[in-house]
């Protein structure tokens, strides 16, 4: 798994790719965070995400929880069809906001 | 009661002769109404003194095998309640070895009259009078009277008339006392062995579903049975099987009978070996066991999986095992439990091929037909044999209908107990791996799952599925059980069962608790838990156990594809 930081429109834009499971979803959680500790509004982009595990979608759900706390956007972008069957069996694609690409979730926020 | 007495020894009234006749009757009617035998005694006490104009008087009556006359009852300056005399001692045992009615009219004359009550007391007797108490031919014991409560009387040959008379009645309704006491003695233990019976029924498997390969039937001969069966399925999918036969029919043979069973059910969930499970079962039995009784009996296992059937048969009647038209005996190899402990139980091995398993208790083969010759092992061939091809407890109900004729009384308790025989579906073994329990083997466990799925022929789609559901219940065994050590290791096995495909994960950590896995409320949004959420919506089924041993645990997983 690899992960890429960058900004965009705003937000921090989290890009992962590769295999997101237990040997490297405490690294996720930890990048997730870091951005929200900071004090900005985050994006993941999973669009070269090919396979995600529970344990990966904890730190998605720990992401989107401290960011509602701290009053922060968060969001998904691209996210690949194996990840979407994932999300879905967790009931989280209607939780979390889910856009295509990062400016379809800017002209989204209007 | 003693102020009644009391009045009673004060009156000093003397009755006439039809006054005593009036008053017999009296007194016959309302003993044919008492059937408590402490009431009674009291009752006919009373009336003696009354009647007799005695000082006092005594009821003894003849315990232990006849060998001892004990007071019962009495009335008088001394209470002698509890008294024991020899059977043949004093006066009145010179009344009940005679069954005659003896006059003493001055004991100081008399060699047979006992001193010692007078020399413990300081109660002088000068006169007895002593009737026995007859039921029919037998004695069972005395009425004695002391001392007119005149001093200057003494008892005469009217007063043995007038006792006699009452000595009758009081032994007829002492008898039927004694009778209406053994009666209601006889309920209780009715009730007793009753809700010993309902205890003995509730240790016998409860009847499952059609599919279910095993099914027994038990008749008692009496209220309870030294006759067992029991079968359950296992955690790990085995079926666990037994039918015995304690030696006797009585209650301690329903008591040996529950300790058996219930230490059989306790220890196969973990011990798979039959001849192992019979051996520390019998070690157990035999250190507390009755001389002199034993059990006989068939104990083993099924496994749909391999279509394998172990058993070992200690002591007990030959199996029976049915098979295109034909029977073969499986025979004792071994001696039956609770004779010596340290024996071993050698084991057989059946594969399944169809046909049927009959285990049945020696009170079905000598059942006695219509001639009163016993069932043996051909008549039972030949029931087996002409039973319609119905359902497994038809079948056996069937043939029990056959040997239970109405009116007929049963000897033994009746046991029957078939096993289906028919092979389970081929197993393919597709993949068995070890790995290291640590997150980094994830990866290659993933990749051996769905390349071995998709070689299935599960769609890509299925496959990813499957695969997370594999990679979720390692991840389990790494964080929960293991708890982080990333030294142990992780078995992974993968069966294909007729287009179901079996994913079966071991690990070696300490049992956990299985109470615990359970998926969590999915509406609730929290990071942790959804490993097993994903393992039940993937899955059409799923089970988690401890090894045997409580050598690691088992996660089993299944899927049914196309």
């Amino acid at each position: 798994m690899e992960s890429r930081t960058r900004t965009e429109g705003g937000y921090t834009v989290v890009e992962l790719e590769g295999e997101v499971d237990l040997s490297c979803s405490p690294e996720v959680r930890k990048v997730i965070l870091e951005v929200l500790k900071a004090g900005q509004h985050l994006l993941v982009d999973l669009s070269a995400v090919s396979y995600i595990d529970s344990s990966g979608v904890a730190s998605l759900v720990e992401g989107y929880q401290v960011a509602k706390r701290k009053k922060l956007k968060f969001g998904l972008v691209g996210v690949s069809q194996s990840a979407l069957g994932v999300l879905v069996l967790a009931r989280l694609d209607k939780i979390f906001p889910i856009h295509a690409t990062v400016q379809e979730r800017i002209r989204a926020d209007g | 009661m003693n102020s009644k007495k009391r009045t009673i020894l004060f009156d000093n009234r003397q009755y006439t002769l039809e006054e005593k006749l009036a008053h017999l009757a009296e007194v016959t009617q309302s003993f044919a109404a008492s059937l408590n035998i402490q009431q009674t005694l009291q009752n006919a006490i009373q009336q003696m003194l009354v009647y007799m104009d005695a000082e006092a008087a005594s009821i003894f009556l003849l315990e232990n095998n006849d060998s001892e006359l004990v007071c019962r009852e009495c009335a008088g300056p001394v209470n002698i309640t509890g008294l024991r005399l020899k059977a043949d001692q004093g006066i009145v045992g010179k009344t009940v070895i005679t069954r005659a009615c003896q006059l003493v009219r001055d004991v100081s004359k008399d060699p047979n009259f006992s001193q010692s009550v007078d020399k413990n007391t300081g109660f002088i007797t000068k006169s007895i009078l002593c009737a026995p108490l007859l039921v029919k031919d037998s004695c069972i014991g005395a009425l004695e009277l002391i001392n007119k409560k005149n001093p200057h009387d003494l008892f005469d040959r009217k007063d043995e008339h007038l006792l006699l008379a009452l000595a009758s009645a009081s032994a007829l309704a002492i008898h039927n006392a004694t009778m209406a006491t053994a009666l209601v003695e006889q309920e209780r233990m009715r009730k007793e062995l009753e809700l010993a019976r309902e205890i003995q029924l509730a240790l016998l498997p409860s009847t499952v579903g059609k599919e279910f390969p095993v099914a027994g039937v038990n008749f008692p001969a009496r209220e309870v049975s030294g006759d067992f069966y029991d079968f359950f399925r296992r955690a790990d999918g085995k079926i666990y099987f037994n039918l015995a036969d304690v030696s006797g029919k009585g209650m301690n043979s329903a008591l040996l009978m529950t300790k058996a069973s219930s230490l059989l059910h306790h220890l196969a969930r973990t011990v798979t070996d039959p001849g192992e499970l019979l051996s520390r079962v019998n070690d157990e039995l035999c250190e507390t066991v009755t001389r002199g009784m034993f059990i006989t009996i068939v104990s083993g296992f099924i496994d749909q999986e391999q279509s394998t059937i172990t058993l070992a048969n200690a002591g007990h009647q030959p199996l029976l095992y049915h098979h295109d038209g034909r029977f073969e005996e499986i025979p004792a190899q071994g001696p039956p439990l609770c004779i010596l402990p340290s024996m071993s139980f050698p084991v057989t091995t059946l594969p399944m091929q169809g046909g049927s398993l009959y285990l049945y208790t020696d009170g079905v083969t000598e059942s006695l037909d219509e001639n009163d010759r016993p069932l043996d092992i051909a008549g039972l061939m030949h029931l087996i044999q002409s039973n319609p091809q119905t359902g497994a407890t038809r079948r056996l109900e069937n043939i029990v209908t056959r040997i239970r004729r109405p009116g007929v009384n049963q000897r033994d308790d009746i046991t029957l107990m078939v096993i289906d025989c028919t092979p389970g579906a081929v197993m393919n073994h597709l993949l068995k791996q070890h790995y290291q329990a640590r997150p980094d083997q994830l990866v290659q466990i993933r990749n051996q799952v769905r390349q071995t799925v998709e070689q299935c022929g599960c769609t890509p789609t299925l496959a990813e599925k499957l695969v997370l559901a594999v990679n979720e219940a390692c991840m389990n065994v790494i964080q929960h059980a293991y708890r982080g050590d990333h030294t142990g290791e992780i078995t992974l096995e993968i069966l294909n069962n007729d287009n179901k495909l079996l994913f079966r994960i071991e690990d070696h950590a300490p049992p956990i608790n299985l109470s615990a896995v359970r998926p969590r409320d999915i509406n609730e949004l929290r990071p942790g838990g959804l490993g097993t959420h994903f393992i039940r919506e993937i899955m059409d089924d799923f089970r988690i156990g401890h090894l045997e041993g409580d050598a690691g645990n088992y996660l089993e997983m299944a899927k049914k594809i196309n």
